[in-house]
């Protein structure tokens, strides 16, 4: 049994505040989570029913023109000009007047991510710490996105499947940390997706992945899939071929390029594969590996409860084929959150960051705060699980 | 496992042949039955058998799951075929396939672990003797299990998706046997790399599943493989380096691959 109130609220109050900094990638976001403070959970396994309270959650996504991505000093840029401003706002929208008294911890992303924007955003944590003594935690940037889903969604013990720009893992908990049961060997879905847009020179707003699952829904030829290669290994995937195949199919049809008899009938020359095809036959391909790699988890530890966090885990797509594997298992259940929780932000930086916090662990020294762009989810000792 | 797939998979087999569910994995459900497929029916009853079923998955596009049913299939019958012959290796016997749909008859292997710890397969096994992982019996038969994984890729076989629960423990007297199961995601293959991928994809699922004791398990089964190519003579001590070279190498590979989102 774990006790969450290790740690009283500042000045004697019944709840618990904290801010989340968020910025390990194109998204800045802030976001302010209040905690009450109850007896249950004094001694109880009770970390995913914690009443959180979304106080504010602002977020603020660096953009690119068609056909490029984002790259570390510019985003770095963006994060450092939009900072104070989010967090002005954040807290001004959460009703918090004065930080030194009302806010007990401060959360910040200290990894995984991109180098620079991490290192933007800390330090606009540090400066506030030092400017209303307030304290610190680094915030593993995975965990907070399954303890955020956790609460959302209340699932107890679930297979998480984690799925955004950066990351593809399959994650389930066991004594006390949060172990990888598969992973992409090579690039993440979300960029195998982004890169894929890119090289269709579609827009980034308000995400390649979102755009692509509107050209696919458009798909004409939805019964004949263009084949691609299916790549699970074991528990694990792979998807940098995927990728590169359809990346070629997509420049020769650009090309125009007859030779190429997938896309063109090879007596009439006729053009048998549109570009939507094209994404259509790539999400299905991606997500069919996916669901497969979460149930070979699932059959693995004996779970039937998945939650999908993540960026990509948006795609309706992606949930209704995860809702269908659930229904055919023995009392599977799906578990899934919108736009607001699956895309990076502050409140679960601030969730995951107050779970340790409630525990007792702060940042003694700034030493501590120093981020990184490699921090594995199972590295993280998750004191708040029973 | 639903009611559904039981209708269906007595149907297609018909009503003289009796099935009784026994598990249903990620990607099959596997049936116990007292019929042989094609020899008469002989006077011991005792006679078990398996059949594994792949059922279509509808949640992903049905081109795809027809390539994938068939594919895998066909793939694990001709990989149990031809293991079978190999001296030493053990896996279970081919009866019978149909490939088109999903269905596969096997020798029954393994019984019962006692004292309620279900069926004896090595993750089983090893929660079994949770209690007192260091003894003999343990690092007796994680060694022969790496023999088994080291025999197999000798002879150029991949196994795909080894974990805990594809290796099935058989008892010989005081002893128990690993065998190897499920090849749906086998292949025919030299290179290194595949082989490398295979370890690695057993350490990490060792690792998640009987996290306590991963390390020494994992040495005991890398030493058994390590018996299983010294066997070979000088050019198996030459492959057993390529092999553990390229594992660290894709073994550095999955450690780095946390990066940003």
């Amino acid at each position: 049994m774990v006790n969450l109130n290790t740690i009283p609220p500042k000045n004697n109050r019944d709840f618990y505040i904290a801010i989340g900094l968020e910025g390990s990638a194109n998204k800045l976001g802030v976001g302010i989570v209040k905690h009450p403070l109850l007896p249950k959970h004094a001694n109880s396994d009770l970390s995913y029913d914690c009443g959180a309270e979304m106080l504010s959650n602002i977020r603020d996504t660096y953009m690119t023109p068609p056909g490029e991505g984002f790259l570390p000093r510019d985003t770095a840029r963006h994060h450092r000009n939009w900072c104070v401003r989010l967090i002005k706002q954040a807290m001004a929208e959460a009703g918090i007047k004065d930080p030194t008294l009302d806010v007990d911890v401060i959360c910040f992303t200290r990894g995984p991510g991109m180098g620079a924007p991490l290192h933007s955003v800390v330090i606009a944590a540090r400066t506030c710490s030092l400017l209303w003594d307030v304290p610190l935690v680094g915030v593993n940037h995975c965990i907070g996105h399954i303890e955020m889903g956790r609460e959302i969604t209340k699932a107890q013990n679930p297979v998480v499947l984690y799925v955004s720009g950066g990351n593809t893992q399959v994650i389930a908990y066991s004594e006390k940390r949060y172990r990888i049961f598969g992973e992409t060997l090579d690039i993440a879905i979300g960029n195998c997706l982004d890169r894929f847009a890119r090289t269709l020179k579609i827009p980034n707003e308000p995400s390649p992945g979102y755009n692509i699952e509107q050209l696919a829904k458009k798909a004409p030829h939805k019964d004949s899939l263009v084949e691609l290669p299916y790549t699970v290994k074991g528990m694990d995937l792979s998807m940098s071929g995927i990728l590169a195949s359809v990346d070629l199919l997509a420049k020769d049809l650009f090309k125009c390029n007859k030779k190429n008899k997938i896309l063109f009938d090879k007596k009439t020359g006729e053009q048998k594969v549109t570009v939507e095809d094209l994404c259509y036959s790539l999400q299905e391909n991606l997500f069919a590996m996916l669901v497969e790699i979460t149930e070979r988890a699932m059959a693995h530890v004996n779970s039937n409860q998945v939650l999908i966090v993540g960026g990509v885990g948006c795609n309706v797509r992606l949930q209704e084929m995860m809702a269908q594997m659930c229904k055919d298992r023995a009392n599977g259940q799906i578990h899934a959150t919108d736009n607001r929780f699956c895309i990076d932000n502050g409140v679960m930086i601030a969730q995951a960051g107050l779970l340790e916090y409630r525990m007792g662990g702060i940042v003694k020294d700034f030493s501590e705060t120093i981020v990184t762009q490699k921090f594995r989810t199972d590295e993280v000792y998750a004191a708040w699980r029973d | 496992m639903t009611q559904e797939f039981i209708d269906k998979v007595s149907s297609y087999l018909s009503q003289d042949i009796d099935i009784t569910p026994i598990s249903q994995g990620a990607e099959a459900i596997v049936f116990s039955t007292s019929t042989h497929p094609y020899l008469p029916k002989t006077r011991e009853s005792h006679q078990k058998f398996i059949i594994k079923y792949r059922p279509p998955k509808r949640y992903r596009h049905p081109q795809i799951d027809q390539t994938l049913t068939k594919h895998r299939t066909l793939n694990e019958s001709r990989l149990l075929a031809k293991l079978y012959l190999i001296p030493g290796l053990y896996v279970p016997q081919l009866l019978a396939c149909d490939p088109y749909n999903g269905f596969i008859w096997l020798e029954f292997l393994g019984e019962d672990l006692p004292g309620g710890y279900g069926f004896s397969n090595l993750k089983n096994f090893l929660w079994m003797h949770d209690k007192d992982p260091y003894n003999d019996l343990v690092a007796a038969t994680l060694h022969k299990v790496g023999i088994q994984i080291g025999l197999l890729h000798w002879n150029d076989y991949c196994h795909g998706d080894l974990t805990s629960s594809n290796i099935v423990l058989v008892k010989y007297g005081a002893e128990w046997v690993p065998h190897l199961i499920d090849f749906g995601l086998g292949s025919v293959s030299n290179l290194v790399e595949d082989k490398g991928v295979d370890l690695y994809v057993l350490e990490r699922a060792i690792l998640s599943t009987h996290s306590k004791h991963a390390e020494k398990y994992n040495d005991w089964i890398m030493e058994g493989f390590e018996a299983a190519y010294h066997e070979k003579g000088a050019k198996g001590i030459k492959k057993f380096k390529e092999v553990t070279k390229r594992f660290q190498e894709v073994r550095l590979r999955g450690r780095k691959r946390s990066m940003l989102g």
